[in-house]
């Protein structure tokens, strides 16, 4: 007897069966598709489990470390307890579990929309209602975006006398507001995809978009009322580039190329988000300069002290708090799907594949945006606000904090500054959608670019950008004065980088800021600035954003340096060994 | 010039394992530890099962991985079990695999085993 055919038999019990009995017979009135299975419950319960499991896991990943960075934080070096930690504890959970159903929902129900139309839209309809729709689906996207949710979650903390246009356009002017940056998305959008099919470069394009940003940006500096309002326009360039947009927009602007037949290059799909992230600076600083024309300071703050002795009488069942929440995310989904649905029954005349998963989808996605805005206020708002309200407390006097101030003036600001640094450094690391990009661009430089080089290179520079929006709020100084030099030393950059640097470097910004990043960005800036009393607490973000592509133009600089300079050794070597 | 020879390997068995992405891992190690020399693994997508759960489809992954594992004759019936029960393929929509023999099998064959065999 062989060994193989003894241990065939002492193996574990088996028998065979013919596969005729398991294949299933073909009924000729099933129109060609199998039977359903039959599952238990227990086995469906196994199936569901890890499914469950491991999609919690990944938000897990994003959320704790970061919010347990900053209790410790809080705790240990600034000895202040964490306070209504149950409440923090429950919104955390929900921001996890809410983030985990709206990424699946999005991944079920949302995406298979986008790859449908990318695929059929351009072969079926003229170039002129493609870039319409495609417009369209900016402005819709930014709605359903989780992160722009914070922007107005945080708007009542703006202290109306001291910045009445701020407070103007993030209490009463949201709709518009969320409107002008999605229009500003979709018009990226539309270049963006005129980009891929005519091949133009990105340079003179990112030339073009932040000539006028610069010149009303410096419109707004000098006028004292809109000076303002600067961080809040920079900020939304940020904020829109998330989950949603990115891929949505981008499915749809690459199944245009390959519809024309220019998908191959290897740069398809970059500079969207470059142009996503500067037309909505554009698109809210008009906005304000509206406003600013429409109404003046004064007649704001009267209106606003009126509105807060109307609102002191009776909230509404509709603002109070899961009901507040829900509506907003209906909001929030319900007009991109529609959108959606509208181009591909009626414009396409298509069906959708899988009817039953894609309505499983989009309740998921709609379910999970409620839950993730309970969590985005009870969460990460009420645990940024109350880390960046204490962390003064290192360096200065302040009331809540027994021990303040903790440290020496100058010790307590660089450890704060230090703290932020860190804090952008780890973020970034764990953004999933940084370790995407870093493969994609060593294959596209063939390895000069390292992938840990690029992870390493953003990180720093959002680190060093937070650092520097922290500096900003401690110590006062003006914003504008450093993101306009800033931003020039971007273009200098970009005028002596090839095309391949310049597209990565500018669309490296847009990647960090995911929907964990930013609500918690946003309420640390907010809870230090109304700490030490600054006019507003944005423009972290704005800093957090032209820093890493500072970091990956110079990056890209000093390797085309170096691989030159090796080049011409290796020519000057050979040249010797060959006399 | 060195005079170059192919060793023709006979009792070779291939099994190939179609399972969800990421669940590779477990199906491997069980299958090396029991001696299976290495794997091939390339990605796929697989269609199928998923329409035929109707909602519960969504908690398979349409992207699979597939791995083809060569084995000797003695071994393939125990890494054949071994890499179903870590795959845990008795439960529904969790993958499918399958053993097929080979006719021949070359590789490089280290000389010593090369001249034990001549001996022999």
């Amino acid at each position: 007897m062989r060994y193989s055919d003894y241990l065939n038999a002492v193996s574990f019990k088996h028998k065979t069966i013919s596969y005729n009995i398991l294949a299933p017979a073909v009924d000729p009135n099933s129109q060609g598709r199998p039977a359903k299975l039959d599952i238990s419950l227990k086995q469906s319960l196994a199936l569901i489990g890890p499914y469950c499991f491991s999609r919690i896991m990944e938000q897990v990943k994003a959320v704790v470390p970061l919010a347990a960075y900053l209790i410790l934080f809080q705790t240990l070096i600034l000895r202040h307890p964490i306070d209504s930690a149950l409440m923090l504890g429950g919104g955390l959970a929900a921001v996890i579990i809410g983030l985990a159903i709206f990424m699946e929902g999005l991944n079920t129900g949302l995406m298979p929309f986008g790859t449908i139309i990318g695929d059929n839209l351009p072969k079926k309809a003229a170039m002129s209602v493609v870039l319409i729709i495609i417009g369209i689906l900016g402005v819709g996207v930014t709605f359903a975006e989780p992160a722009i949710g914070a922007l107005q979650a945080f708007g009542s903390s703006v202290d109306v006398a001291k910045a009445p246009y701020l407070f103007e356009l993030l209490n009463n002017w949201t709709l518009p507001l969320v409107l002008m940056v999605g229009a500003g998305v979709g018009l990226a959008a539309i270049l963006g995809t005129v980009r891929f099919v005519r091949g133009w470069s990105l340079k003179p394009m990112i030339y073009c978009a932040l000539v006028p940003v610069m010149l009303l940006t410096g419109y707004a500096w000098l006028d004292p009322n809109l000076r303002s309002i600067l961080g809040l326009a920079w900020d939304c360039g940020a904020v829109t580039t998330g989950p949603v947009t990115v891929p949505l927009v981008l499915s749809l602007g690459i199944g245009i190329a390959n519809a024309a037949g220019k998908g191959e290059s290897s740069l398809s799909g970059f500079g969207v988000v470059t142009l996503a992230s500067l037309f909505p600076i554009l698109a809210v600083l008009i906005l304000a300069i509206f406003l600013s024309f429409t109404i003046t300071p004064d007649e704001i703050i009267e209106a606003a002290s009126l509105a807060q002795s109307a609102v002191m009488s009776e909230p509404s069942v509709w603002d109070q708090t899961p009901l507040v929440e829900i509506v907003s995310g209906v909001r929030a989904i319900l007009p991109l799907v529609v959108f959606l649905m509208f181009v591909l029954f009626v414009v396409l005349r298509s069906k959708l594949p899988n009817r039953l998963v894609t309505i499983y989808g989009l309740t998921l996605s709609i379910v999970g945006m409620c839950v993730f805005n309970v969590g985005l206020t009870y969460g990460l708002g009420a645990i940024g606000a109350q880390t960046g309200g204490v962390l003064p407390a290192a360096f200065m006097e302040l009331p809540v904090s027994q021990f303040s101030p903790i440290f020496p003036e100058l010790v307590g600001i660089v450890i704060v500054i230090g703290f932020a640094f860190l804090m952008g450094f780890g973020a970034t690391l764990a953004e999933p959608a940084l370790n995407a990009l870093g493969l994609t661009v060593q294959n596209l430089t063939n390895g000069a670019f390292k992938k840990s080089m690029l992870m390493y290179s953003v990180a720093t520079g959002v680190a060093v950008g937070i650092a520097l929006g922290i500096a900003k709020l401690v110590l006062g100084f003006d914003l504008a004065t450093v993101l306009i030099p800033l931003y020039l030393l971007g273009v200098v950059l970009t005028i002596f980088s090839t095309e391949e640097f310049v597209n990565v470097a500018w669309d490296s910004a847009g990647v960090t800021t995911g929907p964990v990043t930013v609500p918690l960005v946003l309420a640390m800036g907010l809870g230090l600035g109304s700490a030490v009393s600054a006019v507003e607490g944005f423009g972290i973000l704005s800093l957090a954003s032209i820093c890493p592509i500072l970091a990956v133009l110079t990056m890209g600089l000093v390797i085309q340096y170096v691989n030159k300079h090796k080049n011409r050794e290796d020519e000057t070597t050979g040249s010797e060994v060959f006399i | 010039m060195k005079e170059r020879s192919i060793t023709y390997l006979s009792d070779a068995h291939m099994i190939t394992c179609v399972l969800q992405k990421d669940l590779a891992e477990a199906v491997l190690s069980a299958a090396k530890s029991l001696g299976a020399q290495g794997s091939t693994i390339s990605y796929a997508r697989g269609t199928g099962v998923r329409e035929r759960m109707g909602l519960l489809g969504v908690t398979i992954d349409e992207q699979k991985e597939v791995i083809r594992i060569i084995v000797s004759e003695e071994q393939a019936n125990l890494v054949f079990e071994a890499m179903f029960l870590a795959g845990k393929l008795d439960s529904p929509g969790m993958g499918i695999m399958y053993m097929t023999k080979l006719d021949r099998l070359a590789t490089y064959v280290p000389d010593a085993i090369l001249q034990s065999a001549d001996q022999s």
